[in-house]
């Protein structure tokens, strides 16, 4: 039997990390919280696979906390390389914060609106609603990488909308095939991706990637 | 006893304990940050004698000041005093004048004496404070759109915006209180408190001019008007605090009944020691804040409350 309270504690402490990523301009603490946050995730994984007697869930959190919590931080760290006190200048963390909420908030609703509540997604564990918090999650990566210069910030937006991707797939109870197939795959390109992109610089300045 | 007469004992006790023992809790914490900095600091009873000192001296008004300056204060401590009617701050049941104004009522009366405050002490046209009113402003943009924001919130998960109802939806089921809405909601709330009553650890009230937020708009009154508003602002932190503990963060042991409204007075001050030792360890464990990062601070505290909105709107 799930707990659907759990479900929701553990859901909104992954977007408190998220709106803690948004909010922290020093490198190190991000990429710690979200070390957490894929942590987080495994543990719903974890409590899901057991509570549901599913071993999906269980193999999806080992594989989950493996590489992002470990494998991806310590590329991200290595990226740092060995300068763990800098951290990007942001301009108004209150601004931001707000803009961002505007953004999820005015999103969440048109996709509840208009989306979610028409379609009808029904769970085994009767926990569709719950499938909102993976879209919050998703738009603050998406505002991570929109608002944030450096590599590293924007890659951790990257991995906090893979994670949207996998919290979806795990509270879109039993996980579809795709979404499992893709997660694997993402996981991977992840890890490849954050060592290549760390290692080629640390800033990015505005429309330099367009230039001819 | 005839029940008019009974509700009338228990309207009593409520609101002159708001409003005589509202200075008391201030002196507490004072005393106990003291103990805790290793310094002696001064007396439990310290605002009663400050609030007394005021009140006898003479008021010097300066020349640009219109009636709004020299009457606001009445105005603030009167819509305090209304207020004390409205909420649950010592017994749990409605007493007189409650059915006046609902949750929302009671969070726009905290709004329009905020409002009263800061358009009067700008009528000193002194410099000094027209700074400390725009520096107050650049933060209760965020403060009081929260505390609205948290009373719609609590109106959301209980269907009602009545916080006597709110407080029994609480007391009836343990699961009520740890719902993930409540929860967040609180917190939102008790940051929006540590903001609102100058227990965050930014400002020195009374030691630097420059890290006054909320005593920058006292700086041109003086004698009766300033100690009425010194009051004023301590009944404020007490009918906060009391919202705090009895609507979200500790609503149970509250008794009824006229010998019950007796009981309450003390188990709100058993409840206030607790919040003013939550309090204290937050001020003197933390490093101070940077002025302008109390904006980042409320800025968390108004995404928590509407996050709540949004679990309860959808998750329900």
């Amino acid at each position: 039997m799930v707990n659907a309270q759990l479900l929701e504690l553990i859901s909104a402490s992954i977007i408190v990390s998220a709106l803690y990523i948004q909010g922290q301009a020093y490198f190190k603490p991000t990429i710690y919280a979200q070390a957490i946050q894929s942590a987080l995730i495994s543990v719903l994984a974890f409590y899901l696979g057991f509570a549901l007697n599913l071993i999906d869930y269980v193999i999806l959190g080992v594989t989950i906390v493996v590489l992002r919590s470990f494998i991806i931080t310590y590329f991200l760290f290595r990226g740092l390389k060995a300068k763990p006190g800098i951290r990007e200048s942001t301009r108004g963390v209150a601004s931001e914060l707000v803009v961002n909420l505007a953004f999820f908030f005015l999103a969440v609703f048109i996709l509840y609106y208009f989306v979610l509540g028409r379609i009808g997604l029904t769970t085994e564990a009767g926990t569709a609603t719950l499938t909102i918090f993976s879209f919050i999650l998703f738009f603050q990566g998406l505002f991570l990488i929109v608002t944030r210069r450096s590599t590293i910030a924007q890659i951790i937006g990257f991995i906090e909308e893979e994670n949207s991707i996998v919290l979806f797939g795990i509270l879109t109870i039993p996980i579809p095939f795709l979404i499992e197939v893709s997660i694997f795959l993402d996981v991977l390109g992840l890890v490849v991706i954050t060592s290549l992109l760390t290692l080629q610089k640390l800033e990015h300045t505005r429309l330099e990637e367009l230039m001819g | 006893m005839a029940s008019d007469e009974a509700l009338l004992i228990e309207t009593i006790i409520q609101v002159s304990a708001a409003i005589l023992l509202s200075p008391l809790y201030q002196g507490i914490h004072e005393k106990l940050k003291a103990f805790v900095e290793g310094r002696r600091g001064p007396s439990f009873l310290q605002p009663y004698y400050d609030i007394f000192k005021l009140l006898k001296k003479e008021v010097v008004v300066t020349e640009n000041s219109s009636f709004l300056f020299i009457y606001t204060p009445y105005v603030v401590f009167g819509i305090y005093l209304l207020i004390s009617f409205l909420i649950p701050v010592v017994y749990p049941s409605p007493i007189y004048l409650t059915p006046t104004v609902d949750f929302l009522g009671g969070a726009l009366l905290f709004s329009l004496a905020s409002f009263l405050k800061l358009i009067s002490s700008v009528e000193s046209g002194s410099n000094f404070v027209a700074l400390g009113v725009s520096r107050v402003l650049s933060f209760i943009f965020f403060s009081e759109a929260t505390l609205i924001t948290v009373f719609f919130g609590v109106a959301l998960i209980t269907g009602t915006n009545n916080p006597y109802v709110t407080l029994h939806y609480l007391t009836q089921d343990i699961s009520h209180y740890f719902q993930l809405d409540h929860v967040l909601i609180t917190v939102s709330f008790f940051m929006l408190w540590l903001f609102e009553t100058g227990k965050l650890p930014a400002e020195s009230p009374g030691l630097s001019e420059m890290g006054m937020i909320d005593d920058a708009l006292l700086y041109e009154y003086s004698g009766k008007l300033l100690g009425i508003l010194k009051w004023g602002s301590y009944v404020k932190q007490y009918l906060l605090g009391s919202v705090l503990l009895n609507v979200f963060l500790f609503p149970w042991l509250l008794q009824t009944g006229p010998l019950g409204a007796l009981l309450d007075v003390f188990i709100m001050f058993l409840k206030w020691l607790l919040l003013i030792l939550i309090s204290v360890i937050i001020n003197t464990t933390l490093a101070k804040l940077r002025l302008f990062k109390v904006q980042d601070f409320l800025a968390v505290s108004f995404i928590l409350s509407v996050f709540s909105l949004i679990v309860t709107v959808l998750i329900g």
